[in-house]
């Protein structure tokens, strides 16, 4: 299998990326990887070449750049010709820690949809704190505006992930909603909360509240782009702020506090690792023709090796290549009644 | 290539991508209004239109370009 690399992507460009790579290379002697980005700065960080190519490129895509712009212009950036070497076959994913709107770009508008599907949702892992396991949740930020049908699609795809990556034989389909019954919410999630649950394929438990989410009780959570965005950036900044607010408490508490916060420094160090999701691979954007993957621009070469072990699982288990056949065959899938 | 030609690509292009039939297609067909694109339809409509015709279409020129007709001329005058 051949991975596509965004090797300037990344707050710390190719130092990190490279160092994730070649972890990665090393343990996995099936991947051959395609390095895009600057030749003298990607050869720079590499230690040995074996089944690495390095694709030189001029261009990159900054964070700030408007994405669709962005993509169509700067032909020559890492992250356009390594989505260009997906489209044309020559390589079978693409990673990056770019810019996520400009992925999003790249993956729809150069590697394209799975036929069937109207819009691909973005989906991390996250950890689920009651049980010491997972969850997948999706759309988060992929799309600003969803429609019933795009969340039910949604579920198509979060369902046979769980299925197919993760060995869930009925994996709990949650929607995230204001209140667990089912005439809750606007238009859009009452809509999609009756097309999810006429379907028989489905393990739906029903909507879950925001609350929830962390707890363990469904193993893929359903949600449009907008909403999905402000949970998982208000898990974020809760934790972050919690954490903060532990540490201002031992530091001003005296010398007793003190003493505690220094016995407690592992639990507290091993508290903060739980909340660090990127160890649980990186966010897909699923529903498109090829595994697309990004981490965090922050991400460490440790979490870059666990998000292309991701990708490795992905192409091992046929994860795109069921959906577009689950797609082509599946009639209810590809377009429930439209609501308008 | 004749208008005639290139508004058969073009509609053929939209039957495919917007899912109707051919009758529906006329040069009044409006891609907001009428097929009711909203902004990522748009960008992959435009990008398939330079795809198939060879042309590099700006973002302003894209912003312009609301129907079928507007499409084909387009194409025709930048050919």
């Amino acid at each position: 299998m051949k991975i596509a690399v965004d090797a300037m992507g990344g707050d710390n460009g190719p130092t990190t990326i490279v160092a994730g790579v070649e972890r990665a290379r090393d343990q996995f002697p099936d991947i051959e990887f395609l390095l895009y980005g600057d030749e003298a700065k990607v050869r720079a960080e590499l230690k040995n070449e074996q089944r690495i190519t390095v694709v030189a490129t001029s261009e990159e895509i900054l964070a700030d750049e408007e994405p669709v712009r962005a993509v169509r212009r700067k032909k020559d950036a890492s992250m356009v010709v390594a989505a260009q070497a997906v489209k044309a076959g020559e390589a079978d994913a693409i990673f990056s820690a770019g810019s996520t709107g400009a992925l999003l770009a790249a993956g729809l508008f150069i590697i394209g949809r799975i036929k069937g599907i109207d819009r691909p949702g973005l989906m991390p892992t996250m950890p689920d704190f009651r049980t010491g396991g997972q969850f997948n949740i999706l759309d988060i930020g992929a799309n600003a505006d969803s429609k019933p049908e795009n969340l039910y699609q949604f579920a198509v795809l979060g369902n046979y992930y769980a299925k197919n990556m993760r060995g869930i034989e009925r994996p709990r389909l949650a929607l995230l909603n204001n209140g667990t019954e089912a005439d809750k919410g606007d238009l859009t999630h009452k809509a999609a909360y009756q097309l999810i649950a006429a379907e028989k394929d489905f393990n739906f438990i029903g909507n879950i509240e925001a609350r929830e989410l962390l707890n363990g009780r469904a193993d893929v959570i359903i949600t449009d782009g907008f909403t999905g965005n402000a949970a998982l950036k208000t898990i974020e900044g809760t934790s972050m702020t919690i954490l903060h607010l532990l540490k201002e408490t031992i530091m001003e508490g005296g010398i007793k506090a003190k003493l505690g916060g220094a016995l407690l420094k592992g639990s507290l160090g091993s508290l903060r690792d739980k909340f660090e999701y990127s160890r649980y691979g990186g966010a897909v954007l699923l529903g498109l023709k090829a595994p697309v993957v990004k981490t965090h621009g922050t991400a460490s070469p440790e979490a870059v090796y666990y998000t292309i072990s991701q990708i490795h699982d992905m192409l091992e288990k046929n994860v795109v290549a069921d959906v577009v056949d689950y797609f082509s065959r599946n009639e209810l899938a590809k377009r429930p009644e439209k609501n308008d | 290539m004749s208008e005639q030609e290139i508004y058969d690509k073009i509609a053929q292009l939209i039957e495919e991508r917007f899912e109707v039939s051919a009758d529906k297609v006329s040069m009044t067909l409006d891609f907001k209004k009428d097929l009711n694109a909203d902004s990522i339809d748009i960008v992959e409509f435009i990008l398939e239109l330079e795809d198939t015709f060879g042309a590099e279409i700006s973002d302003e020129d894209a912003e312009k370009l609301a129907t079928v007709g507007d499409a084909v001329n387009y194409v025709k005058n930048h050919q």
